[in-house]
C-alpha cells in the first residue's frame, strides 16, 4: 500500500497512528491519526466528553491503546519503559492532588523520580534541574512555602515546575487553566508560551477556552466524538461553520483588537 | 519542635519509657540494681536481676517491637490507600492474621513461636488480597477498600470466635488473652521471631520510602512520573501485611496503634516517608509500651491487656478523626 505524502510541516515529535482507546464497554477514540510538531504549543480543544483528555493520556503512555500506536520520535512508546518515557514526556493531570504539608520544593523534587535509581542519592544534576525549574516558573522565593499556602496560579506553576524538573522535551497538560481566575490563567499560558519560545519545549495542552487557545497556541486540534475534525493554525480552525458543527453553537468570529487572533463570540441565537 | 530535634527526642522518650517500665511494677527496682542488671550483673541482686532480665525486659522488647511494626504498617497502609482511616486493624488485616494463627494452632495442637508468624503472614496476605480483589472494579478507590475491609474484619472476628469453639478450655483461656492483644506472656522465644520479622520489614519500608512518597500522590501522578503504580501499591500492601502479621503473631490483634501512631508521625515528621516511617515506628512502640505499663500497674495485681487500653484510647480517637473529617 503506498504511503500518503507527508504534509509539509515541522518534523513531528509525537505521532498517533490509527489510535483506538476504549474504557470498559465504551470506545472513546476510534482510528485517530495526529502528528504533533516539535518546539510548538498545540492546543487540544473540543466539547466535554469528546475524548481530548483520553487522547492526551494516550499520548503520554498512560492509557494503553486497544489498537494503533503512539510514536515518540518514531519509536512506539508502548515499548519504552515507564521511567525512561517519563524522562522525555511529562504529563500533568487535571486537578492533581499533593499530600498534605508538602512544600513547593518537595513537590518539584518529585519530578526527579524517573532519573533516580531505586536507592540512589540526590545528585547535582537533580539539584540543578530543580533549581532551573524553580527559576523558569519564578518560584524561587516561594520554594519553602507549603503548597496549601499558595494562590491557585502559583500552585499550578509549582506543578508545572515539577514536570519541568523531569527534564523532558515534551510537556502534556490536561486543562492547566481550569479553575483559575483570568489573571492566573494568563500567567500559566504566558509561562507555557515562554517554555516553547525560549526553551524549545513541545507543549500540548487541553484547553476549554477557544479564544485563549487561539491567542497562545501555534496550532489547534479540534476534536468531536473521539475524532479530529480540524487541525492547523487558529485562523484555519476557528471558523463560524466549524464551531456551529462541533459545539452546536452559533458564533461570529472577529479578530482580536490586541493581536488579531480569531475570537469566537456567541451570537445568542442558539440559546 | 524542630524536625531536626525529632529523632533524638523520640529516642530519648523510648529509652526513658523502657527504663521506667523495667523499674516500675509489683516490685519496684532501685536504679542502681536496674542498671547493674542491665550491665549483666546477676550476682549482687539476683532477684531484681531475674525480674528485670527474664520477666520485664522481654515484655518491654515485645511491646516496643510489636508497636513499631503496627505503627509502620499503619503508616504504609494510610499512604497506599490514601486514606487517614486506613489501618491494618480496621481493614481486617490484623484479624486475618489472627484467624490464620488460631487455625494453625488448633490444627497443629499449639504453634511453636517461630512458626506462628508464617501462619499470620499467610492470613494477613490472604486478607489483603481479598480486600483488594473484592474492591476491584478495573481500579480501586480508597473508600471502597475501607468498606470492604471493615466488612471482612467483622467476618474474621466471627471466624475467630468459631474456631475457638473447638479449643480445649486451657488453650481457650490463653487464646482469649492473646485475642485481646496482650504482651503479658512475653518470653524471649516470642521476642526473637518478632524481631526477625519486624526489623527487616522496617528496613524494607525505609528503602521504599521514595516509592511511598510518590504513591501518596495517587496513581495518576505517580504513573505520569514513571512509577509502576499498581505494582508499587501491591508490594506496599504486602509489606504492610508482613509487618502487621509479625506483630499479631507475637501479641495478638492489638487495635488502633496502627491508626494513632501514623497520625502522630504525620504531625511530627511531615510528608517525607524517610522521616515519617521511623517516627511512626517509634510512636507505635511508645504507645504499646505505655499501654502495657499502665495496664499492669493501674489496678494491680489485675492486669489489663494492652490491646484493651489501646482500644480505649483509639476508639474515641477514631471517632474524633471521623468527626473532624466531616467538618473539614
Amino acid at each position: 500500500m503506498p504511503e500518503p505524502m507527508p504534509k509539509p510541516m515541522p518534523k513531528p515529535l509525537i505521532e498517533a497512528r490509527g489510535l483506538h482507546v476504549a474504557y470498559p464497554g465504551r470506545a472513546v477514540i476510534e482510528g485517530l491519526d495526529l502528528a504533533l510538531p516539535a518546539r510548538s504549543l498545540t492546543a487540544l480543544v473540543g466539547p466535554n466528553g469528546c475524548g481530548k483528555s483520553t487522547l492526551l493520556r494516550a499520548l503520554a503512555g498512560l492509557a494503553a491503546p486497544r489498537a494503533g500506536q503512539v510514536l515518540l520520535d518514531g519509536a512506539d512508546i508502548a515499548r519504552i519503559a515507564p521511567k525512561r518515557l517519563a524522562r522525555r514526556v511529562a504529563m500533568l493531570p487535571q486537578g492533581p492532588i499533593a499530600p498534605e504539608g508538602l512544600s513547593v520544593r518537595d513537590l518539584v523534587r518529585q519530578g526527579r523520580y524517573p532519573h533516580r535509581p531505586l536507592l540512589g542519592g540526590w545528585s547535582t544534576q537533580d539539584a540543578d534541574a530543580v533549581a532551573e525549574a524553580l527559576r523558569l516558573t519564578k518560584l524561587e522565593d516561594l520554594a519553602e512555602r507549603p503548597l496549601d499556602a499558595l494562590s491557585g496560579g502559583q500552585r499550578q506553576r509549582a506543578w508545572i515546575a515539577m514536570t519541568l524538573a523531569q527534564g523532558g522535551e515534551a510537556l502534556l497538560l490536561d486543562e492547566p487553566t481550569t479553575y483559575l481566575d483570568i489573571a492566573h490563567q494568563e500567567e500559566v499560558m504566558a509561562l507555557l508560551r515562554r517554555l516553547v519560545d525560549e526553551r524549545g519545549a513541545t507543549v500540548v495542552a487541553v484547553l476549554h477556552d477557544l479564544n485563549q487557545a487561539a491567542r497562545f497556541a501555534d496550532r489547534m486540534v479540534m476534536m468531536k466524538a473521539g475524532a479530529v475534525v480540524a487541525e492547523g493554525s487558529a485562523q484555519e480552525v476557528v471558523t463560524p461553520a466549524r464551531i456551529a458543527e462541533v459545539f452546536d453553537l452559533p458564533v461570529i468570529v472577529a479578530p482580536s483588537p490586541v493581536d488579531g487572533a480569531p475570537m469566537a463570540i456567541p451570537t445568542g441565537a442558539g440559546a | 519542635m524542630s524536625r531536626a530535634a525529632l529523632g533524638p527526642a523520640l529516642a530519648l522518650a523510648l529509652v526513658g519509657l523502657a527504663l521506667a517500665s523495667l523499674a516500675i511494677g509489683d516490685r519496684a527496682i532501685p536504679a542502681a540494681e536496674l542498671l547493674g542488671a542491665l550491665a549483666g550483673d546477676r550476682a549482687s541482686a539476683p532477684a531484681s536481676a531475674m525480674i528485670v532480665l527474664d520477666l520485664r525486659l522481654p515484655r518491654v522488647a515485645l511491646a516496643a517491637l510489636a508497636g513499631a511494626a503496627l505503627g509502620a504498617a499503619g503508616a504504609v497502609a494510610q499512604t497506599v490507600m490514601r486514606n487517614p482511616l486506613a489501618e491494618p486493624g480496621l481493614l481486617g488485616i490484623n484479624a486475618g492474621a489472627a484467624v490464620a494463627a488460631l487455625a494453625g494452632g488448633l490444627w497443629l495442637h499449639g504453634l511453636p513461636a517461630t512458626l506462628t508468624p508464617w501462619f499470620a503472614f499467610a492470613g494477613a496476605l490472604g486478607m489483603a488480597a481479598a480486600i483488594w480483589g473484592l474492591s476491584w472494579r478495573g481500579g480501586t478507590s480508597s473508600i471502597r477498600i475501607i468498606l470492604v475491609g471493615i466488612g471482612l474484619n467483622a467476618m474474621a472476628g466471627a471466624a475467630a470466635a468459631f474456631i475457638s469453639l473447638f479449643a480445649e478450655i486451657t488453650a481457650l483461656q490463653r487464646m482469649q488473652a492473646w485475642l485481646a492483644g496482650s504482651v503479658a506472656q512475653a518470653r524471649w522465644e516470642t521476642v526473637w521471631p518478632l524481631a526477625a520479622w519486624t526489623l527487616p520489614g522496617l528496613a524494607l519500608a525505609l528503602a521504599a520510602s521514595r516509592e511511598l512518597d510518590l504513591l501518596a500522590f495517587g496513581a495518576q501522578t505517580a504513573r505520569a512520573l514513571g512509577q509502576r503504580a499498581q505494582l508499587a501499591a501491591g508490594l506496599a500492601v504486602a509489606l504492610c501485611a508482613l509487618l502487621a502479621a509479625a506483630a499479631v503473631a507475637a501479641v495478638g490483634p492489638v487495635a488502633f496503634v496502627g491508626l494513632i501512631a501514623p497520625h502522630l508521625a504525620r504531625r511530627l515528621a511531615g510528608p517525607s516517608h524517610l522521616a515519617r516511617l521511623p517516627a511512626a515506628a517509634a510512636s507505635g512502640a511508645l504507645l504499646l509500651m505505655a499501654a502495657d505499663l499502665v495496664g499492669r500497674t493501674a489496678i494491680a495485681p489485675t492486669q489489663i491487656p494492652a490491646g484493651l487500653l489501646t482500644t480505649l484510647i483509639g476508639a474515641p480517637f477514631f471517632a474524633w478523626l471521623l468527626w473532624r473529617g466531616r467538618h473539614a
